[in-house]
């Protein structure tokens, strides 16, 4: 980060400051981590006594179970499939994910904003963040309780007969083509995605310069100064491909569309 | 002691001191908790100092780090279901054998006729299930407070790579039973390798580089064109020996990482 802000922050911390209030670790920390331990031990054991841990029939390899269903933490890639083809929902996202997170420290400009849940001067971070929880959470929910066979949306109250496993016989397929899908046109497509890359990429700076006197955007416009090209770059690009991602879900569900753009190679 | 010589003791005091002394104050203990109980400052940090295990933690903390509200303790509740993991998972080594016709049988026995196996398998499965939450729990307290500013950014790069483990290492676990569950849970997520870029069959411009179902990224990671008896025994090595020996090295700086760092607290 900036110069002032080096490696050795540890320093400007408070609680390293003479004075400060400190406790020793016996038997303040070792009490709480050994409370904290019976605890876990205890509730788990308690868990394992009552709820069996699941066994299903011995694998085989001709009876595919429908749906067949990722565990539970990579549901959501799973129910992304939905929406994009696998490249996409099973190696770019997730690999982006990870990315993301990894770059989080090095792009946030807030550095005295830490030892507190005090959000006041990371309101857009905070957001940012807790969003793509809440996207992450609300899939895995989607996947994990209300899609059933042939990954259909089935209410988890309603006892249907298929509810469960029901092994597929042949010449059913696994998925429903029912509904009727279109794509864009290449053209179209193409449009759309880079205009919507570009548009989104420039737009806060439209903002500034549009409304200059609302204290919002004098706010926004101190920020994107300060946080640099590069930085503005890596962040807008993130918090775009997110947006795209929901955008690409709302053009699935509400106007049945499959692809944007469909390419012999790849199709997004 | 002294200040209480002239109070009375009940005989169960007596016997109490009694007993402590004879368990306390001989060579052997001695040898062992060097500095006896740590009643006064000096001594709670010369123990903490001293003792092999103590010396993970620092001698002082802050009061406010110390609070449940600030940390949710959510990084030692996942270091603790690791052990935790560990442990159960070594037992369950004992009564399974990852091979095709086996493996599956192995489940059935720990069930119904190894003693306390059902326990063993369940602690270690919702255990698993747990440190995932845990681990999901954790990085979200530390994003929320800011913990992974400076000079914490590496720390925070080597825990993303540490929830990647974790979750490899649960999913890894799910295929072990060799029950429909989890192969078909198996069979679903290693499917979505083969859609990379470039190194998947099925993924766009696999015609570059000559890739096919029987040379691809998913090829080798499961070892056959479908899940089988080559994946199973990867899976187990990968379970048991690859990923927990990548993860401990990875704990180990992160645990060193914090100490050198100090705990996070205001600026
Ligand atoms: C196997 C997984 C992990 C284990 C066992 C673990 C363990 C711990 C422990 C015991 C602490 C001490 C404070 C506390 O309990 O909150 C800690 C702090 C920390 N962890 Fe983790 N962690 C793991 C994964 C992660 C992840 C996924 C992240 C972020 C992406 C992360 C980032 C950090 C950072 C930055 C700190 C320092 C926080 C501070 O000083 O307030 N760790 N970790």
């Amino acid at each position: 980060m900036e110069q002032e802000f080096r490696s050795d922050k540890s320093g400007y911390m408070l609680m390293n400051k003479p004075g400060y209030p400190r406790v020793p670790s016996w038997p303040n920390l070792v009490w709480v981590i050994f409370l904290m331990m019976l605890f876990i031990t205890i509730l788990l054991w308690g868990v394992s006594f009552l709820a069996y841990a699941p066994l299903e029939e011995m694998a085989e390899w001709a009876k595919t179970p429908n749906p067949a269903k990722a565990p539970w933490y990579f549901i959501g890639l799973q129910e992304l499939l939905v929406y994009f083809d696998p490249w996409i929902a099973g190696v770019m996202l997730p690999n982006q994910i990870l990315i993301g997170l990894i770059l989080i420290p090095y792009v946030d400009i807030t550095p005295t904003e830490q030892g507190h849940y005090r959000w006041s001067q990371r309101r857009f971070a905070v957001a940012y963040f807790t969003f793509g929880i809440a996207f992450w959470a609300t899939l895995i929910f989607v996947g994990q309780l209300l899609r059933g066979p042939s990954w259909q949306i089935y209410w988890p109250i309603i006892d249907y007969d298929l509810t469960g496993h029901s092994w597929t016989r042949e010449g059913i397929p696994l998925k429903q083509g029912g509904l009727k899908l279109a794509s864009l046109s290449t053209g179209t497509g193409m449009a759309l995605l880079i205009g919507f890359f570009s548009i989104g990429m420039i737009l806060p700076f439209m903002v500034t310069k549009l409304f200059p006197k609302s204290n919002v955007v004098q706010g926004l416009d101190r920020y994107l100064k300060e946080l640099g090209y590069i930085k503005y770059f890596v962040v807008q690009s993130h918090v775009l491909m997110m947006t795209a991602t929901v955008v690409k879900i709302i053009l699935r569900l509400g106007f049945n569309i499959k692809y944007i753009i469909e390419t012999p190679w790849f199709k997004i | 002691m002294s200040e209480h010589h002239h109070q009375k003791k009940t005989p169960a005091q007596k016997t109490f001191e009694l007993l402590s002394a004879l368990l306390t104050d001989n060579p052997i203990y001695k040898s062992i908790f060097r500095t006896g109980y740590p009643s006064t400052l000096l001594k709670q940090m010369a123990v903490m100092r001293s003792s092999f295990y103590m010396h993970i933690f620092p001698t002082k903390v802050g009061e406010h780090g110390l609070r449940l509200r600030y940390s949710w303790c959510m990084g030692g509740i996942t270091f603790f279901l690791f052990l935790l993991l560990a442990l159960t998972g070594i037992l369950l080594m004992f009564y399974y054998v990852p091979e095709e016709h086996r493996a599956f049988n192995d489940m059935k026995d720990l069930r119904f006729m190894v003693p306390f196996g059902v326990i063993l398998r369940n602690m270690h499965r919702w255990a698993a299930h747990a440190m995932v939450l845990a681990v999901m729990l954790h990085m979200m307290r530390v994003f929320y407070t800011g913990s992974y500013k400076a000079p914490r950014q590496l720390n925070w790069v080597v825990g993303v790579l540490l929830l990647l483990f974790t979750l490899l290492l649960s999913f890894t676990g799910y295929l072990l039973p060799w029950d429909q569950l989890g192969f078909w849970a198996v069979t679903v997520g290693t499917n979505m390798a083969s859609a990379s870029p470039l190194v998947g069959y099925e993924g766009p411009f696999h015609e570059l580089l000559g890739v096919q179902v029987d040379n691809d990224i998913r090829f080798a990671i499961i070892g056959g064109t479908r899940i089988g008896p080559n994946a199973l025994v990867r899976a187990y090595v990968w379970h048991c020996v690859g990923i927990p020996l990548v993860a401990t090295l990875l704990m180990v700086f992160h645990f060193w990482r914090i100490r050198k760092d100090g705990f996070s607290g205001p600026l």
